[in-house]
């Protein structure tokens, strides 16, 4: 299923997983943009964005869907910014939905001004029918409005010749309030019929663009009923191909997970490690068997547990007991203090988890697959997105777990040491890898030098001079999140700022790109303020994917770099520069794989010649392979082209060449720099 | 989360987070105060008068005193409100009408101000309302309380639990986009303008501009929604989403009894000898 196709079996029934989802990242969207239009001046017509979000949903789902994404935002909408933000939500979602709907059954312009004529009507006569019943606010309203116009027609009076005028005014105005309901009811429905003409405009183009968003939801809630029992599972032959895929994701595989056992998965990236999961957790294979005593039983008590790799996206729960027991069929008492203190978290149950680290999220995770009691659990590459201190408390936790509890483990690895621990050790051979990492192999043309080589000055490019920010200054909610940093970067410099997660780093890119004004001290670049020279950083932030707005590479090289969208040549030469071919030009953002994402983004911030370069968590979420190769293209940037890198990272593995300095940051200040190597 | 601040050095508007510490107020039940803030709200549309306002300006007072919120909660008022207030004011003085009050040789008729400062009463009082429940509530307390009032509403046959659940994942979500669209906004700060030279090259660029930014933030919201789902479908769909329970205990009835003490009293007053017309 892709965005664009409405999903073709309309279910009854209580919310499915991705309905419930959709719905509620929806309306999280929706409420945002109510909040802002609310809340922030002159900001009114972003109102009109929030229809999108719902549209699409009112396309791709059915109606309930809508409902609880339309509660679910008004009410934050409401808590957030009072009844002005609950009704621009229910406007949105009023909206929104109509078009989505009017778009799903394959209707035209004509249709849908149809349906905003009505609709129109009607929101103009509850209003209308509202305003009758409330007179006291009615009055207070028009009396209201009624002075501010009689007032200005009394300044307006005093202007010699402006007498008539000021009259007229203050005469129509006094006529139109009498005829209210007359007034109230057109302009509803002339504001409706053009709020639905831009929803529906807006909402085409988007959809339009959106035709190559990838499905990455893969996962199936189980189907098969009867007696739960996963282990011990059988598979022969198993293979496996996505729909619309030209060749096997997986497999040939045969192997067998028994009761109680610790069994590893190694593979390289594309030998099918994750699809191995998605097989074990309940999902049909394209050919071959599993065999099971009894139901996979996914989620459910004394069945099958899910840990993934991401650790932000699996947490459900905004406070820490709240999300152990998350999901658990009603009614089921959980002992969540016993389950944190078995994962470490002992403690932390009234924390909200918006502050948890990477691996105090994974080790969550763990406890609420535990909670489940399951007969099997599946941990998918767990680690590959914590600092080296989270995995290796996340490792104690999973190498006990079979010990402590009846139960089969597999662990689904690329780290060797991980799998060790393991009773016993699978290594997955695939079928030729992806061909996705492949073709990005280093082949980094060096770039021509930007400054002169070896003109290394005293002055440094970037100073921090005792810079200090504190979040929400002066209220409550106060927290420092940095204090008194000092310290210079050179031209040709490479530095490593290393902390933990909310040790301040992620504040601190922002200070030297410019976007933050640090609360004390100054951030000068060539001397004078950053913030005034938005731009002369270059910041890669860690999610690619935010930073790449246009809808295909070379529009996206183009506009980030500054060069007109006709000037082939530049945009191929800034591609050749992040080591891409120029056949990827014409390439769709939604299409690149991560490691291609971000060396897109490097490319457009490249062209403009930047003083400094910070990129922050360069390499989370990549595979080993697009890891090597965006590592060697930044050293070979650095040692050709002169370029200062600033990284940001809470990991140093492989960063030494590229960061021969490296600075700590904890807690906020900068502990002894530490240099790893002789400059370059 | 903090909203993004124009200038620096001004106070932030701090959302749905409570301030710190403990309080009466604080360890009220969600439910309590949302049925308290929805039933104000209700009063004040229907009876917007001077008695009721001043009832529940002084019952935010107090609340906010026993609650222990200090006065640096509150955000800086920027300066074109400002600028709003006093136009607002001057033009409805202007306007004239009873009562009038001398002021030496000029007589000023205040009866346009006066409802104006009505209106501005009413929209103060409100937003008071609502920031109390936001600077005292955890936001993981709502769903639930939720899930728990609209359980009369169950028999007809109205998903309330889907309602809840979805309310309390998109309470999950929404610091995290919310996140991802500042990243976002700083990600076009960086990039270089380009001014067209035409009305219609810059209506178009205009148009592309938004497109963009919406699909944007669609895309990224779509892969959250994505791996939301998985995550979900992982945990074998929806069921509990609390591990304490969400009721009201004796301190909320004494809550509710005095919101609806107050609302009795405002709207008699009202009504009868303090009205206003």
């Amino acid at each position: 299923m892709t965005v664009t196709e409405a999903s073709a079996p309309r279910r009854v029934g209580s919310l499915q997983p991705v309905e419930l989802a959709q719905a509620s990242v929806m309306a999280a969207l929706c409420a945002a943009t109510a909040i802002i239009a609310v809340v922030v001046p002159f900001a009114a017509g972003v109102s009109l964005l929030g229809t999108v979000p719902m549209g699409l949903l009112a396309y791709r789902y059915r109606l309930r869907v809508l409902i609880a994404a339309t509660v679910a935002g008004a009410v934050i909408a409401f808590l957030i910014a009072g009844m002005g933000g609950f009704m621009t939500v229910v406007n949105c979602a009023y909206i929104g939905g109509l078009t989505g709907i009017v778009k799903r059954r394959g209707r035209g312009l004509p249709t849908v001004f149809g349906a905003a004529l009505v609709a129109g009507a009607l929101f103009g006569g509850a209003t209308v029918a509202a305003l009758a019943i409330l007179t006291r606010l009615r009055h207070l309203l028009f009396e209201s409005v009624t002075a501010n116009i009689n007032g200005l027609a009394a300044v307006i009076a005093r202007i010699p010749d402006m007498e008539p005028f000021a009259e007229r005014l203050k005469h129509d105005f006094a006529t139109m309030l009498d005829y209210w309901p007359y007034l109230f009811f057109c302009s509803s429905v002339l504001s409706i019929v053009m709020v639905t003409f831009i929803g529906w405009w807006a909402l085409s183009r988007v959809m339009r663009r959106l035709l190559g968003v990838p499905d990455v939801h893969k996962l199936q809630s189980s189907t098969d009923t009867g007696q739960i029992a996963p282990v011990p599972a059988r598979l022969h032959d198993v293979r496996f191909r996505y729909p619309k895929a030209d060749h096997d994701a997986l497999g040939p595989v045969s192997l067998n997970v028994e009761l109680g056992e610790h069994l590893a998965v190694t593979g390289a990236n594309g030998s099918g490690k994750t699809t191995l999961m998605l097989m074990l957790a309940g999902r049909e294979p394209t050919s071959g068997t599993i065999d099971r005593p009894g139901a996979v039983g996914l989620g459910e008590l004394g069945g099958t547990a899910v840990i993934m790799q991401h650790p932000e996206s699996q947490v459900l729960g905004t406070r820490v007991a709240d999300d152990v027991v998350w999901g658990l069929p009603p009614g089921k008492t959980t002992d969540v203090h016993q389950l944190l203190t078995e994962v470490g978290l002992d403690g932390l149950a009234e924390r909200d988890t918006g502050g948890l680290s990477g691996g105090e999220l994974q080790r969550l995770a763990v406890a609420a697959a535990l909670a489940r009691e399951p007969s099997l659990l599946i941990a998918d590459e767990v680690t590959s997105m914590v600092d080296q201190d989270g995995r290796d408390s996340l490792m104690s936790v999973l190498s006990g777990l079979t010990q402590h509890h009846r139960m089969s483990l597999v662990h689904i690895t690329h780290y060797n040491d991980e799998a060790d621990a393991a009773d016993r050790a699978i290594k997955l051979t695939g079928n030729g890898g992806a061909a996705d990492n492949t073709e990005m192999v280093a082949t980094a043309a060096a770039p021509a030098a930007t400054v002169p080589m070896g003109h290394h000055s005293d002055e440094p490019v970037l100073e921090l001079k005792g810079v200090g920010h504190e979040y929400a200054s002066g209220t409550p909610w106060a927290t420092t999140a940095l204090r008194d940093i000092n310290f210079a970067v050179h031209e040709g410099d490479g530095v490593l700022i290393h902390g933990l997660n909310g040790s301040g780093k992620s504040t601190l890119a922002w200070i030297m790109a410019g976007l933050t004004v640090p609360t004390a001290g100054s951030c000068l670049l060539d001397g004078a303020p950053v913030s005034d020279q938005v731009g002369g950083v270059a910041i890669s932030f860690q999610a690619a994917r935010l930073q790449l707005m246009r809808s295909r590479v070379d529009l996206e090289v183009a506009s980030a770099a500054g060069f007109s969208v006709r000037d082939h040549g530049r945009v191929v030469e800034a591609l050749a520069t992040v080591g891409l071919d120029h056949g990827l030009a014409n390439r769709r953002i939604d299409q690149l794989s991560g490691g291609q994402m971000r060396r897109v983004v490097l490319a457009g911030l490249l062209a403009r010649s930047p003083r400094v370069l910070i990129l922050d968590e360069p390499l989370a979420g990549l595979d080993a392979a697009s890891q090597r190769g965006l590592l060697r293209l930044l050293v070979d940037l650095r040692r050709r082209a002169d370029l200062t890198v600033v990284v940001i990272s809470h990991d140093f593995s492989g960063l030494e060449e590229l960061c021969p300095r490296i600075l700590h940051l904890h807690d906020g200040a900068l502990t002894a720099p530490t240099v790893a190597g002789g400059m370059s | 989360m903090t909203a993004p601040t124009a200038t620096k050095q001004r106070k932030p508007v701090v959302l749905l987070r409570p301030v710190p510490g403990d309080s009466v107020i604080h360890r009220l039940w969600a439910g309590t105060k949302l049925i308290v803030v929805a039933g104000i709200g209700v009063m004040l549309t229907f009876y917007p008068g001077w008695v009721p306002i001043a009832l529940v300006a002084a019952l935010i007072m107090t609340t906010a005193w026993l609650a222990h919120i200090p006065r640096s909660a509150l955000p800086s008022i920027p300066r074109w409100l400002w600028i709003v207030l006093f136009i607002g004011g001057a033009t409805a003085t202007f306007a004239g009408g009873g009562p009038v009050i001398d002021l030496g040789s000029v007589e000023v008729g205040l009866g346009g101000l006066v409802t104006f400062l009505r209106i501005t009463a009413v929209s103060i009082v409100l937003l008071g309302l609502g920031a109390l429940v936001s600077w005292t509530t955890n936001v993981a307390e709502i769903a639930p309380a939720v899930a728990t009032l609209g359980r009369p509403l169950r028999p007809l046959r109205i998903p309330v639990d889907d309602w809840a659940v979805t309310l309390a994942l998109a309470l999950r979500a929404f610091p995290m986009l919310i996140d991802e669209f500042r990243v976002l906004y700083a990600a076009r700060r960086l990039r270089p303008k380009q001014v067209p030279t035409t009305r219609r090259a810059r209506r178009r660029r205009w148009a592309i501009e938004i497109v963009d930014i919406i699909s944007a933030g669609i895309t990224v919201a779509l892969r959250r929604a994505d791996e939301m789902g998985d995550a979900i479908t992982a945990r074998g769909g929806a069921g509990q989403i609390s591990a304490a329970p969400s009721r009201p205990r004796r301190a909320d009835w004494v809550a509710l009894s005095i919101s609806i003490l107050l609302c009795a009293v405002a709207v008699t007053l009202e009504l009868t000898v303090l009205g206003t017309l």
